[in-house]
């Protein structure tokens, strides 16, 4: 048996989005929800963990009173924590948002399943209002359909990592976007052209 | 409820954990449309979505064929959405169920839940077929001839009805997937 040694950027097999343009991005994000927001206090919500690095440039491109608040919620699959067969808030708000604007921020957007249970999740705590930005938006992936207010890039149907997100957990340092190359995760589809058809979400 | 839901597929039973486990509801094959009459009226040809999640209003069809076999299951859905323009129904192909495994690493598991491997030996009975009836003066949709897969000589046609969103259709079962799985933190 053969073990792989992970390269972080070996394994990528395309650069889907630079620096450069997240930095943009991140700025004309920030300006948007400056001025919609218009002076009003705004409350970040972060989930946990691909979203950090897109939490922490983004809060710093909004000139408003901000607070920020991270949020954490149980994956399907894998086998490395108990199973309860039901999504498990790990890491809850630490205040109360009741009557705040509040602002999901999300690193990736695909099926949209774990967005809408947050979003009934957080519409429980009975915010004043509550909005979504995402940086990576992948429609193609979509079960639920969910209104998104802010969206960085929509991107191609494929496995992306870097700038958070990761693959078991690596490749969330890298400064850009990229196409994790399929034989990274040991599986290639042979019917997906050019690597469509992998992808990932958080 | 019932406490164990007969799934035709693997896939199927995957992916209603999957729904389990972010608390949205589904149900399995609630409802056959019919897609293909004689001109007697007989039904010939029907299609049962494979969940429904009434909550989103949405059909779920899965198939883990590979992408060239699926052309058969994707003639049935682009006649679905010409008869019953109202409804909204996705198609999961054997690429989307291998990206949702990969994303939920386990993508280890894709071989044996997809195509042949992951069909279940036990008998599954197809739903009824509703009994809709066609609302001709309402949506009529051009009729349509279509070869396969009847005896030489039968000519079959296509008559549109119209139905809702089909909500108003009863649901034939519904239930929880046998074996509740693990979970890990989010990405």
């Amino acid at each position: 048996m053969t073990v792989r040694t992970t390269d972080l950027r070996a394994d990528v097999g395309q650069i889907l989005l630079t620096e450069d343009q997240i930095v943009a991005k991140v700025a004309e994000l920030g300006a948007r929800i400056s001025q919609d927001y218009d002076g009003r206090p705004l409350t970040l919500v972060s989930v946990l963990k691909g979203s950090l690095p897109f939490m922490a440039d983004l809060m710093r491109a909004i000139d408003l009173p901000l607070r920020i608040d991270l949020m954490e919620v149980s994956s399907y699959g894998g086998s490395t924590t108990e199973s309860s067969g039901l999504v498990r808030i790990l890491k809850d708000l630490s205040a109360s948002i009741e009557g705040e604007d509040v602002l999901i921020v999300e690193d990736i957007i695909d099926t949209g399943l774990t967005l809408n249970y947050l979003i009934r999740y957080l519409r429980g705590k009975n915010p004043r209002s509550l909005r979504i930005c995402t940086l990576l938006d992948k429609p193609a992936r979509r079960l639920v359909d969910i209104a998104v207010d802010y969206i960085g890039f929509q991107i191609p149907d494929q496995f992306v990592v870097g700038y958070g997100l990761d693959y078991g957990e690596v490749y969330r340092n890298l400064r850009f976007v990229g196409v994790l190359k399929p034989e990274v995760y040991g599986a290639g589809d042979p019917d997906a052209p050019d690597g469509a058809g992998e992808t990932v979400e958080a | 409820m019932e406490s164990r839901t007969p799934f035709a597929h693997a896939s199927e039973a995957e992916m209603a954990r999957i729904l389990d486990f972010y608390d949205v509801r589904w149900e399995y094959e609630p409802h056959t449309f019919p897609i293909l009459w004689t001109l007697e009226g007989t039904v010939v040809e029907s299609f049962s979505p494979d969940f429904f999640l009434p909550d989103l209003d949405l059909y779920l069809e899965m198939t883990t064929l590979r992408q060239k076999l699926v052309r058969k299951k994707n003639r049935k859905l682009r006649r679905l959405r010409e008869l019953y323009p109202s409804i909204n129904i996705k198609l999961f192909y054997a690429r989307d169920f291998r990206a949702l495994m990969l994303k939920y690493g386990k993508v280890a598991l894709v071989d044996g839940l997809s195509g042949s491997s992951g069909q279940v030996a036990a008998p599954h009975a197809p739903p009824p077929v509703i009994d809709l009836p066609l609302a001709l003066d309402e949506a009529p949709v051009a009729a349509q001839v279509s070869p396969a897969p009847y005896a030489a000589g039968t000519t079959a046609i296509v008559v549109a009805g119209s139905i809702g969103t089909g909500r108003r259709h009863r649901a034939r079962r519904t239930g929880t997937p046998a074996e509740p799985d693990a979970e890990t933190t989010g990405r």
